[in-house]
């Protein structure tokens, strides 16, 4: 394993691959800034850019892009009171008052540091925890595996917009499109129509860049009328020694809340920040000033969503089971480049997954320097009018759709479900279960089948077996969980989530 | 004024409250008995499932679903499309079909629409997204990722 961290090290020493992570870093960043555009949006646009790439500077450029953007999201929520990402919306809270008080670069500051140290936190954690998680993976038969995936899907519960039921509908409804094309049990074509562009199943990309792009400029057809005013800023100022005194715990605590949020499978940085935010408040000495501006509020949303993304990479590795909507996009890019996650990849690819975990360390050191000094110009991006934005996003979404498979028919796919998550969003459907349903329902069915071949047919003894019972276990915990808790404890968070 | 809104809207949040449910229901009776349609293999041949098995044990948990959503969901519907978003979605169909005659006409007739539609006024700015966007991303994506475009109208010029 040793040797494995010091090759992953060592293939970021190429030149080339160094320029693509800055390069990519300055798109992240670029990406999360401007208005609609999220960390898994710019994910899923670029995935067709780095087809014809090698695998480690493939997914470097989208993971990389997953920090940046994720980082980025705090620079326009200070600055205009709009987050670039969901997951800096409880920035805005304290940011933005900041900012209008002419503080706006000791707020960036903040944001960058607490960013910075979350992200490296999580890369380390990802370091120690996807190998170990992985080699306890290693024994898991297929009813263990299914039982865990049931349980990934099952977390999709509680994110987004919807209801957990319409969110569980909608993963189900992604497992169902899954089904699409030949079974692999048995090579029988099912809901093909004759097609044989349809025999390989509904293709990820092109759903992936409908659901989260196509749709979003649906959606932007109705913001036309939103105006963007930049707060003035001086120059960025670097936190005090006072205000490292006063952060420091929330950011170590945030860190870990963010980590660990980001290893649950779904979760991502939004409910991450949300949560970092409220402990930070909770065990903050001042609480009062929270909503006021205070650094506090900052560092506690920030270090919580940028450790997310490392955190989420673990069970995205580690398992094969995506830890955030974003990592769900990352690991279709797996996919696509023939890469198998899960316990093997820290056998038979070991230096590939270390060489992305030292990228993504990479990346929140380069963040933090153009956090602090080109924060400035990356605001003005989010001037750039929708009119001329958006048309150009859909010519890269249509070209970036066609490209993988190169047919038409992908364009069709892209175009049908980016009309199909509009409709969903505006009757309270959130996508994002139902792409990664839509990942996760090819391994779900064959995870099934292989246990009925190994049980003989006879389900009911996957309750059984310790592990499988523990992981559906947790399903329940996780379906019914929160409706009990809410029974018992009739308290609601002030904040609610937005999705990924 | 006000209640008279309200009065109309009514009816409109019990259509929309029943219709996604039903319109669901009635997607998955369809994807039910397309289920059914599937070749089977013959029980020797059989490991673990019938290709039908699993399609229909998701459908099942939709129809589940949706008949909760029937009785107790009470999220209030949507408001209405609005003038833009519907047109917004005609010059996507539009695109398609232009597509068809020219996949990279269609984008920079759409693209130039587009801006145009929602309000862009400024000649160079529709001419960047109609014209010079287009033609700079045929050339990425043809000469740096190698992607070979259908042919049509205009990507027949390049290609010969």
């Amino acid at each position: 394993m040793d040797a494995a961290i010091l090759n992953g090290l060592l293939a970021l020493a190429d030149p080339h691959l160094l320029m693509l992570i800055f390069v990519a870093t300055l798109g992240g960043v670029l990406v999360g800034a401007l208005p609609g555009l999220n960390a898994t949006t710019g994910v899923a646009l670029l995935l067709p850019f780095t087809i014809t790439m090698e695998p480690i500077p493939a997914i470097a450029i989208l993971t990389t892009i997953y920090c940046a953007a994720t980082f980025a999201g705090a620079i326009t929520a200070i600055l205009i009171n709009t987050p670039g990402t969901s997951a800096s919306a409880t920035t805005c809270l304290d940011g933005y008052p900041l900012a209008q008080r002419g503080e706006a670069g000791r707020a960036l500051g903040m944001a960058a540091v607490s960013s910075t140290i979350g992200g490296i936190i999580s890369v380390v954690c990802l370091m120690a925890a996807a190998p170990l998680m992985a080699r306890a993976a290693y024994n898991f038969a297929p009813p263990e595996y299914f039982a865990l995936t049931v349980f990934g899907l099952s977390m999709l519960a509680t994110i987004g917009d919807g209801s957990p039921v319409k969110n569980i509908l909608s993963g189900a409804f992604g497992v169902l499109v899954a089904t699409v094309g030949i079974d692999l049990l048995t090579s029988i074509e099912r809901f093909t129509f004759g097609m044989n562009e349809l025999s390989e199943g509904i293709p990820f990309v092109p759903v992936m860049i409908g659901v989260f792009g196509i749709s979003e400029l649906l959606v932007q057809a109705d913001n036309l009328h939103v105006e963007r005013k930049q707060v003035i800023m001086k120059a960025i100022k670097l936190p005090s020694r006072e205000d490292y005194s006063r952060v420091w715990k929330t950011i170590l605590r945030s860190s870990g809340i963010g980590t660990f949020i980001g290893i649950l499978p779904a979760e991502g940085a939004t409910v991450a920040s949300m949560i970092g935010y409220n402990e930070a408040k909770r065990w903050s000495k001042k609480p009062e000033e929270f909503g006021k501006g205070s650094l506090e509020g900052i560092a506690g949303s920030e270090a919580a969503n940028n450790s997310a993304t490392g955190g989420a990479m673990v069970p995205t590795l580690a398992l094969g089971i995506p830890g955030s909507p974003t990592a769900a996009v990352i690991l279709a890019g797996l996919m696509v480049h023939g890469l198998r996650p899960g316990p093997t990849m820290f056998t038979e690819q070991a230096d590939f997954a270390f060489a992305i975990f030292w990228s993504m360390m990479l990346v929140n050191i380069i963040f933090f320097f153009i956090g602090l000094w080109g924060a400035k110009i990356f605001a003005r991006v989010t001037l750039i009018p929708i009119q001329v934005l958006w048309p150009i996003v859909f010519i890269f979404s249509i070209v970036g759709a066609y490209a993988l498979e190169q047919s038409m028919m992908d364009v069709w796919i892209a175009i049908g479900s980016g009309i199909l998550g509009f409709f969903m969003r505006r009757h309270g459907f959130s996508v994002v279960p139902m792409a990664i349903g839509l990942i996760l329902g090819g391994m779900l069915e064959t995870r099934l089948g292989q246990s009925m071949v190994m049980l003989d047919e006879k389900w009911w003894l996957m309750l059984t077996r310790p592990l499988s019972l523990f992981f559906f276990v947790l399903t329940v915990l996780a379906l019914f969980g929160p409706t009990i808790w809410g029974r018992f404890f009739k308290q609601r968070s002030p904040l609610k989530s937005t999705g990924e | 004024m006000q209640d008279a809104a309200d009065t109309t809207d009514q009816p409109r949040r019990d259509i929309s409250r029943y219709a996604v449910p039903l319109g669901i229901i009635a997607f998955c009776a369809w994807a039910y008995w397309l289920s059914t349609q599937f070749d089977r293999v013959p029980p020797i041949l059989k490991r673990g499932m019938q290709p039908e098995d699993f399609p229909q044990l998701v459908i099942g948990l939709i129809i589940m679903l949706s008949v909760w959503l029937l009785f107790r969901d009470t999220s209030a519907a949507p408001e209405r499309l609005t003038k833009m978003v519907q047109m917004t979605m005609g010059l996507l169909i539009g695109f398609l079909l232009v597509a068809e005659i020219d996949l990279f006409l269609g984008l920079g007739l759409f693209a130039g629409s587009l801006s145009a539609l929602w309000g862009e006024r400024r000649f160079w700015a529709v001419f960047l997204v109609g014209l010079i966007t287009p033609i700079a991303v045929f050339f990425l994506f043809d000469g740096v990722f190698e992607v070979r475009f259908p042919r049509g109208l205009f990507t027949n010029l390049w290609y010969g």
